[in-house]
């Protein structure tokens, strides 16, 4: 393995992702350098570093208390770094299009896969190492003043392990989902419909098997936590850490090999399962013929027309059928089932604030997929859009095409969800027909809600990383989407529960909500796409 | 044309133009794409439109499909103003984009009756036109498949297919002949001058192989860093450039200035 090679590919790849949401800034500046996340890592590292020691001066009363609490967290550090990474990974680097997560652009050069594999997760490791030194800055700073700073170099060390660790999952996720894109060889619908819903399995698996708290909790849960802990390879961080704040090093030194020889292991099957996609050919999936011009009796009794339905059923067709998509559909899914799997426990799930919880989770999951299929509803489009803008329809009829393709499948898994919360814990048919109405809402504003942001936001670049709005826009759509939820689905869900005056209120509240925000919403979205189709945006 | 016009009002007579530019503007910041361009393409007749890269040739497609907002000048298909109702507009209009961008999580046969769904096309003329397209370009039998298993040739076979199956009356063809093998360009260019010919569709054609240009082509539009330097037809640009007798290729680089391409020959050669 030549490492001046596998340098080159992680400069690259890096630069290729601080560039993905630049279209017009010039590429040459300093924020358009590989050098960028470095010094982030510096600049958070020192400033929580410092404000921690401002605010916990030497000799302070809180000291034993900090120990004790840190002796607890420092352990779980590099756990949470490999879960950051993995969930980051799924979030961004798995909606990339098959042209760029596949090897093509490299397999053809004098360069072999597992070069390619570790330069790629370096890329991947360096890009999300700020999410560490927001951790370690504050860590270092209280370990130091309560006399535990030597410790936060092995924290640091496996700290980093940990996130090559999640490169590596994630590397290896990616390698097997050119499948969906790339391959096949397979007839009928069915196969890709099993093949994507195999991914979501393996995505979701991959997920929870490397995310401490659903690992902590279901462990702990089935009351196995401390005989099973150490055969599990990623809790062997946690042990060294623990080992060495006892006082053991040799024990420490023992996890931290057996650790590093896993993270080697992965970085095997990674470089393995490149080699076995490291030039994919492109093979035909075969479906049914298709029956020329044939009805959308669902779509046409809700008031759209062919055209409005043509493009609906497109998107359905892209959500089920795209590599870039699932993790739009896996995101609401893990939260679920994490959750259920925390509050596992008969007590919760026969409980008042079970239910409440399990409701509002419920909601919040559907919700939180309706907001991810509205943003990203205009920007999945691609370099494609030109065939909506060429078509002779109006941003209207775009617009009305995509409220139903957002709000069918975004309702739909708010009922499923809600449903399953319903047998989980127990919860009256009744009450779970009245929480629908409220999930239900929410749904529907914080979807109007994203749309009102894709229809002025949108990215429609082809880009290594492709990003359906706007980093900007993105991260304000989504915050703000959130917090809306939030504020319908609480009052919603405690006006189920409680009675009297209050109960009205939280109702009526939730209701002005999702009713106010859900018309802001669709009012800017329908000028939006008015004004988007005036003009092809690039 | 005041708001509440039809804009069918000015449908212009048979043999008239199904396309008029008329000293089009456009600029990106900065940058001037096009310049009082002004051009027609009569019902009937294969235009040509020609230059280097980046002159503006594709910029003129997209303001035609009104997928651009000129700056000035106005541009009429069949003396409906794109501006004003686009919509009626590109109801009349095919377009052949030159980068190829289809949903490729749909198959050809998908993306086709979407298409067709867009333009409103009636289901019976579907299902006897698409199959007769896919035939006659040998897409037949690949059509239930994804479109993103399909090679660049057969993406624009389907992207032509989708640009001619709802009767258009004018064609908007950047590039349309990449990619595709020798029968089905064959094919295809006889069917546009059969489209001209016998159905009076107007087509603008845009290419950089001069000799299918020459072949096909009744008018030729050059353009140069964004303004029309030459019109006319293969021999009005001959005797312009004084060069009768010449392939087009030569009053080609001569009318655009590209003609001395020795020194760079010469040093790429080295």
């Amino acid at each position: 393995m030549d490492l001046h090679t596998v340098r080159r590919i992680s400069s690259v790849l890096v630069a290729s992702q601080v560039r993905s949401g630049r279209s017009t800034s010039n590429p040459t500046s300093f924020f358009g350098q590989p050098i960028v996340f470095a010094v982030i890592d510096g600049v958070v590292f020192v400033v929580l570093f410092v404000g921690a020691l401002v605010l916990l001066p030497g000799g302070s009363p809180l000291a034993p208390v900090l120990r004790s609490v840190l002796l607890s967290a420092l352990p779980f550090v590099p756990l949470y770094t490999v879960g950051a990474v993995l969930v980051a990974g799924i979030m961004f680097e798995l909606t990339a299009t098959a042209k760029f997560s596949g090897s093509d652009a490299v397999n053809w050069l004098p360069v072999s896969p597992s070069e390619y594999v570790l330069g790629s997760s370096t890329a991947i490791a360096y890009t999300y190492s700020p999410a560490l030194a927001f951790l370690l800055g504050p860590l270092s700073a209280v370990a130091l003043r309560v006399g535990l700073g030597g410790s936060v170099v092995l924290v640091a060390f496996l700290g980093v392990l940990g996130l090559f660790m999640g490169a590596f999952l994630v590397e290896m996720v990616r390698s097997v989902t050119q499948r969906v894109g790339r391959s096949g060889g397979r007839r009928g619908r069915y196969s890709l419909a099993l093949q994507a819903v195999a991914l979501l399995l393996l995505i979701l698996a991959v997920q929870l098997a490397f995310n401490p708290v659903f690992l902590f909790d279901s462990l702990s849960a089935l009351g196995v936590l401390a005989q099973v802990s150490a055969y599990i390879p990623p809790f062997w961080s946690v042990h060294a850490l623990s080992l060495w704040l006892a006082g053991d090093a040799l024990g420490a030194l023992l996890f931290v090999a057996a650790q590093v020889v896993f993270a080697v292991l992965l970085l095997y099957a990674a470089a393995e399962l490149r080699v076995r996609y490291w030039v994919v050919a492109d093979t035909e999936y075969r479906f049914e013929a298709l029956e020329y011009a044939a009805d959308h009796p669902v779509l046409a009794a809700l008031g759209l027309d062919r055209a409005e339905s043509a493009i609906a059923t497109k998107d359905f067709r892209s959500l089920t059928r795209r590599r870039e998509m699932l993790p739009m559909l896996v995101i609401p899914f893990v939260l679920f089932i994490a959750f259920l799997v925390e509050n596992a426990g008969a007590n919760s799930t026969a409980s008042p604030l079970g239910h409440g919880l399990g409701l509002v989770l419920a909601g919040w999951s559907g919700g939180l997929f309706a907001l991810l299929l509205a943003v990203a509803s205009v920007g999945q489009e691609r370099r494609a859009v030109q065939t909506l803008f060429a078509a002779p329809i109006t941003g209207r009829s775009v617009f009305r095409a995509k409220v139903a393709a957002v709000l069918l499948p975004g309702l739909g898994v708010t009922v499923a969800v809600s449903a399953a919360a319903s047998v989980i814990y127990r919860i009256p048919l009744l009450d779970t027909l009245a929480y629908l109405v409220v999930a239900g809402a929410a749904a529907v504003a914080v979807a109007l809600w994203g749309l009102a942001f894709a229809s002025r936001y949108s990215d429609f670049q082809d880009r290594p990383r492709p990003q359906y709005l706007r980093p900007l826009p993105m991260t304000v759509a989504s915050f703000s989407g959130l917090v809306l939820l939030f504020a319908i689905l609480l009052p919603g869900a405690y006006a189920l529960g409680a009675s009297g005056t209050t109960a009205v209120a939280a109702a009526v509240g939730a209701a002005a909500l999702a009713l106010t925000f859900g018309s802001v919403g669709g009012y800017v979205a329908r000028s939006g796409f008015d004004r988007l189709f005036r003009e092809l945006p690039f | 044309m005041a708001a509440n016009e039809s804009p069918l009002s000015s449908i212009p007579s048979p043999g008239g133009p199904v396309l008029e530019a008329s000293h089009v503007w456009k600029s990106y910041g900065s940058v001037r794409a096009v310049a009082d361009v002004s051009f027609s393409v009569p019902a009937g007749q294969i235009v040509g439109l020609l230059g280097p890269n980046g002159a503006g040739k594709s910029t003129t497609m997209k303001a035609v499909l009104g997928l651009v907002r000129p700056d000035a000048g106005s541009i009429r298909v069949l003396g409906i103003d794109v501006s004003q109702f686009p919509v009626e507009a590109k109801r009349r209009i095919g377009y052949v984009p030159e980068a190829t961008s289809l949903y490729e999580f749909l198959t050809g046969a998908e993306y086709l009756d979407f298409v067709s769904d867009l333009y409103g096309l009636d289901p019976a003329a579907r299902r006897q036109r698409i199959p007769q397209f896919l035939a006659g370009l040998e897409l037949a039998g690949h059509e239930n498949a994804l479109i993103s298993g399909y090679s660049q040739g057969m993406k624009q076979k389907v992207a032509l297919i989708a640009g001619l199956v709802h009767h258009p009356r004018l064609l908007v063809l950047d590039e349309p002949l990449n990619g595709l093998d020798p029968r089905s360009a064959r094919v295809v260019k006889e069917v546009l001058r059969n489209l001209a010919r016998h159905d009076g569709v107007g087509i603008l054609f845009s290419t950089h192989v001069l000799e299918i240009a020459q072949a096909i082509c009744d008018q030729l539009v050059i353009l140069r860093q964004g303004t029309v330097v030459a019109t006319g037809t293969v021999a009005d640009l001959q005797r312009r450039a004084g060069l009768a007798g010449s392939g087009l290729e030569d009053v080609f680089l001569s009318l655009t200035g590209t003609g001395d391409l020795s020194d760079v020959v010469s040093a790429l050669s080295r």
